[in-house]
């Protein structure tokens, strides 16, 4: 198994409230494969982020989908914080056409 | 201004109309009234939704309650704000109209006494307003509306998370709590239901349709509705008073009951036993339901007695 599998899978995560995927969002901090176990490292835009129960039960649920995964550890980190530099040219346009100015 | 069979063509072709020059007056009066119940649906589910997220089983659970309270603002601000534009003002539909001329469905003057209700309500008259917004999204002849409708529809897809979720956490909890997931289903499904109005049957004639404010029929919208809700309850394991028929090859929902029958808004239950008719749902609907009075004072109170106390001091 590759990370790049890894990252892709997480680029077919929806953001729960906007139409944008957690990587273009630039929230996926880290991702590492040992043995079948996924480790990731993700932050939210805001600590008191209402969607995060859902974005957690979403990346594992996609992980798991992956061959070969059977387990996923995600851990939440707020160092570095995220700002709106993180986000890919892609997730910037998608939010744009939706009506958001970032 | 257009003359009525321009206007008709326009409409006919499928052209949007992008400012209240380009409307028949009749358009105008008919585009406000769609825009009155959406705006006062919407806002109205904010104490309704208020009441019980307070009753939140933990502090993420009580902020993803919120949240959808501020979208379900926002949204209601959309409409508002569009008839604004169209001549209206909004502080006096907001503020100054009598309780019981606000134009939401009744389900929202039935309590919601638990945070279990709370996501029943998400599940079930969430996806009622994504069904309807979701058709005037698509169909919708008014342009500024249309477009506005882009990000509630990505919202209350939120809404409908919250709910299903939930609903399938405590059906699979079990025992008392699944208990009273039932008994919430049970008097919420039959109101969601009537949420879409009087059947076709009944309803011969809509220019909401003809204006292409809208473009599916109460039964057409009530059909969708029931064919999302029906096969998610029975997938986590809650019953509900209707199945699927297929007829002509074709998937039809049918209700169990008669439809419609007898509620007793104060112990929250459906009789089955006893139908009624549509004359007699009309009048409990103009009636208003327990909580009327006591939501849309949640937001009017304060207002008014804000502006008494700040003109007291001079200004």
């Amino acid at each position: 198994m590759n990370d790049q599998q890894l990252w892709a899978a997480l680029s077919e995560v929806q953001d729960p409230e906007m139409p944008v995927n957690l990587v273009d969002l630039g929230v996926i901090y880290g991702i590492t494969e040992h043995d079948g176990v996924v480790e990731v490292e993700l932050t939210f835009t805001a600590m008191g982020c209402p969607a995060s129960e859902f974005i957690l039960e979403d990346v594992r649920d996609r992980l798991l989908r992956e061959t070969g995964v059977t387990e996923v550890r995600v851990k939440v980190v707020w160092d570095p914080p995220w700002t709106v530099a993180r986000m890919t040219e892609a997730g910037r346009d998608a939010l744009e056409s939706w009506g958001l100015a970032v | 201004m257009a003359t009525q069979a321009e206007f008709d063509q326009m409409i006919k072709s499928g052209e949007l109309i992008e400012s209240p020059k380009e409307m028949t007056p009749d358009y105008l009066k008919e585009l406000k009234h769609t825009l009155i119940v959406s705006g006062d649906t919407e806002l109205i589910s904010a104490p309704a939704y208020y009441l019980a997220a307070k009753r939140a089983p933990s502090i993420n659970a009580f902020m993803t309650g919120i949240a959808i309270i501020q979208d379900e603002l926002a949204h209601a601000h959309i409409a508002y704000h569009i008839l604004e534009e169209l001549g209206e003002d909004q502080e006096k539909l907001i503020f100054s109209r009598d309780p019981k001329s606000f134009r939401y469905p009744y389900a929202f003057d039935v309590p919601l006494d638990s945070w279990t209700e709370l996501v029943v309500a998400n599940g079930m008259y969430d996806q009622a307003g994504f069904c309807l917004l979701g058709d005037i999204h698509e169909k919708c002849s008014y342009g500024p509306w249309k477009r506005g409708l882009n990000k509630v529809m990505a919202e209350e897809n939120f809404h409908l998370r919250n709910g299903r979720t939930w609903m399938k956490r405590i059906s699979a909890a079990g025992g008392s709590a699944k208990d009273e997931l039932q008994r919430a289903v049970d008097w919420m499904f039959p109101l969601s239901v009537e949420w879409f109005g009087l059947p076709d049957s009944m309803k011969m004639h809509s220019t909401q349709l003809e204006y292409r404010l809208k473009g599916l029929t109460n039964d057409q919208l009530r059909q969708w509705w029931l064919s999302t809700v029906v096969p998610y309850c029975e997938q986590i394991g809650i019953k509900v008073p209707a199945h699927k028929e297929v007829r002509d090859g074709k998937d039809v929902w049918e209700l169990d009951y008669p439809f419609p029958c007898e509620f007793d808004a104060e112990e929250k239950r459906w009789d089955f036993k006893k139908p009624s008719s549509w004359d007699d749902v009309l009048v409990r609907w103009r009636a208003r339901g327990p909580r009327n009075v006591e939501m849309v004072a949640m937001f009017q109170e304060e207002f008014h007695k804000f502006r008494k106390t700040h003109h007291k001091n001079g200004s």
